[in-house]
């Protein structure tokens, strides 16, 4: 059998020849960084020379204050943002159920009617929008914003992290439920399964341990935030850390910023382990 | 309670497509196919790689949009159903896949209980969810499984077994669901040669009860044990008749171009910009597809 006469590729090495594209792109990333860099009034010279004040800090740290009343608040205010970021993340979770399984798109629309499309689309976008409004405010701003409504105080710092929370999750277990692979859904849609049967034993089954396993995650980030939220009146540990910083109390500052990261490391690896035995 | 759901919904046993397209951007995967099957009957459906088979399957359930023709299932229009209509019709039909039937994460037992998921309301689904079966779907999961040979598997999470297993989980799943019409898509590609018999018998006892049983095949061997086998070609009904009547030369003709010694069909340049053919590992009359 006679090949076909095929055009032979010219196969080159493995560097591309250069051309007009790359070169483009490499120029717009320098004049942004020149950019950038002239804009925050980026200065090496100034960071190497002011070692004396940061000496000053860091020397002023140690030795570390352990006296009981400072391990005292320490404990209280390490509890408190363990507290603040955990019912966060819980309460995030709970709301962006919900809000995910309606902001879930599904494809098997063959034959529906205007009226029915018009019933799933309406939730759809309205849950989206509100996802896209509580995770792209930033968590910070939120506990301004319950700070001003509620007054000081843990209270506030825990609705602003389970908002940001819901919004986050909300949006990554949405994609995760239209990610599952949609062969056991349709089979179950071809028996017969409405929306909410072909949601619950095919949908969500799949994408449950993928929301777990993103809430321990999203736990992890919140116990980062909290310490803080403080420094927005929003309670936590953060809000000893500024008190201490303002009246340059730098031992107590290192015993308090000693124990925020060993309770985040904590968490980190306690969330990890169980992230790790989840079967998928 | 225990009035059996075949008696206060319409039959869906025999069906019929009349010249029925169905296209793919453009592509027409049924391109005007026609047949007509009677209540009860025992078809086979065999055709090279990209015929059409599958397509044909997922069109008697309202899977895929029909662009031209007439799909009836029991004496009725089945694309201009309601959409109640179109629930009560999918309940009496009974699909079984070579692989992606089941819900992994979920216990076998729960997965053959599915079969009647699409007869509840939405509080019996919600208790089903919450608390497992009730104690006569219960009771209904458990002689099934006992059936493919499975009793003891009830409770094993369905991802933990083995594609044999699995197999037979959702021939335990038809059972529960008792179908008029059961459509198997491919059942045994995936299968060792003693569970393609125990499923073979489980489907072939279905049709003896009285539902409707199509089956599509590579395996032609196979496809000779039907009284009818139904060959499609490009989309189109190629052969259809007792497998008697199906010769080789018939069958060369409906395998043309699907030659089991290609290795890989590379695309050839080609000056217009049409569709092309997608690269395809050979696939002979026996080979595993996915689709
Ligand atoms: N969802 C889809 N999107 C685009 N094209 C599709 C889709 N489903 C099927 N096709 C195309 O339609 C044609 C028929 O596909 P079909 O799956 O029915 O073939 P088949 O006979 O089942 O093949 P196989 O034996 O490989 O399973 C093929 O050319 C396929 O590429
Ligand atoms: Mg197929």
């Amino acid at each position: 059998m006679a090949s076909p006469r095929t055009e032979q590729p010219r196969i080159g090495g493995a560097v591309p020849r250069v051309s007009w594209k790359p070169a483009l792109v490499v120029l717009v990333i320098l004049g942004l960084t020149g950019w950038s860099a002239a804009g925050v009034g980026f200065d090496l010279v100034e960071l190497l020379s002011s070692t004396g004040p940061i000496e000053r800090f860091i020397s002023g740290m140690f030795p570390p204050d352990l006296s009981a009343r400072t391990l005292q608040t320490t404990a209280r205010g390490v509890l408190e943002t363990f507290q603040m970021s955990f019912l966060g993340a819980l309460m995030g979770a709970v709301v962006a159920f919900p809000l995910a399984a309606f902001a879930t798109g599904e494809d098997a629309t063959v034959g529906a009617s205007r009226g029915e499309r018009l019933l799933r689309v309406v939730p759809y976008h309205l849950s989206r929008f509100i996802l896209n409004v509580f995770r792209s405010v930033p968590d910070i701003l939120w506990a301004l914003v319950f700070v001003v409504a509620l007054g000081l105080g843990p209270f506030p710092g825990t609705l602003a992290l389970a908002v940001h929370s819901a919004g986050i999750l909300g949006k990554l277990l949405s994609e995760t439920l239209e990610s599952v692979p949609s062969r056991p859904v349709e089979a179950l849609r071809a028996t017969g399964a409405g929306a909410l049967q072909a949601f619950l034993f095919g949908r969500l089954p799949q994408a449950i341990s993928g929301f777990t396993s993103l809430t321990l995650y999203q736990w992890e980030c919140n116990i980062r935030s909290a310490t803080i939220l403080g420094f927005v009146g929003a309670g936590g540990i953060g809000q000893q850390i500024l008190i201490s910083m303002n009246l340059f109390d730098y031992p107590k500052v290192a015993t308090l910023v000693g124990a925020t990261i060993v309770a985040v490391l904590v968490v980190d690896r306690f969330s990890a382990a169980v992230r790790r035995r989840l079967v998928y | 309670m225990t009035s059996s759901p075949r008696s206060k919904e319409p039959s869906a046993r025999g069906f019929a497509l009349e010249k029925a397209v169905v296209s793919f951007r453009g592509t027409a995967a049924l391109d005007g196919a026609t047949l007509e099957v009677e209540p009860g009957e025992r078809l086979a459906v065999v055709g090279a790689s990209g015929a059409g088979k599958t397509t044909l399957f997922r069109v008697l359930t309202r899977g895929v949009a029909l662009s031209g023709g007439r799909v009836t299932v029991g004496g009725r229009d089945l694309y201009s159903l309601s959409k109640g209509e179109l629930k009560g019709v999918r309940r009496r039909i009974g699909s079984i896949y070579q692989a992606y039937n089941l819900v992994p994460q979920l216990p076998a037992g729960v997965n053959a209980a599915l079969g009647e998921v699409g007869g509840m309301g939405a509080l019996a689904t919600l208790r089903t969810f919450l608390a497992g079966p009730d104690a006569a779907l219960a009771s209904r999961v458990a002689g099934a499984l006992d059936r493919v040979g499975l009793g003891d598997k009830a409770r094993a999470r369905t991802a933990d077994l083995s594609g044999g297993q699995q197999q037979r989980v959702a021939v335990a799943r038809l059972l529960v669901q008792s179908p008029d019409l059961v459509l198997a898509d491919e059942p045994f590609a995936a299968v060792d040669p003693v569970t393609t018999e125990r499923v073979f018998e489980a489907l072939l006892e279905l049709n003896h009860e009285g539902a409707t049983l199509m089956v599509n095949l590579h395996d032609v061997g196979l496809a000779r044990r039907f009284p009818r086998v139904v060959a499609l070609r490009e989309g189109q009904v190629a052969f259809d008749g007792p497998p008697e009547r199906l010769s080789e030369e018939a069958l060369n003709e409906i395998y043309a171009g699907d030659d089991p010694h290609q290795e890989v069909v590379l695309p050839e340049p080609q000056g217009d910009g049409g569709p092309k053919e997608p690269i395809q590992l050979a696939e002979g009359r026996d080979g595993v597809s996915s689709h």
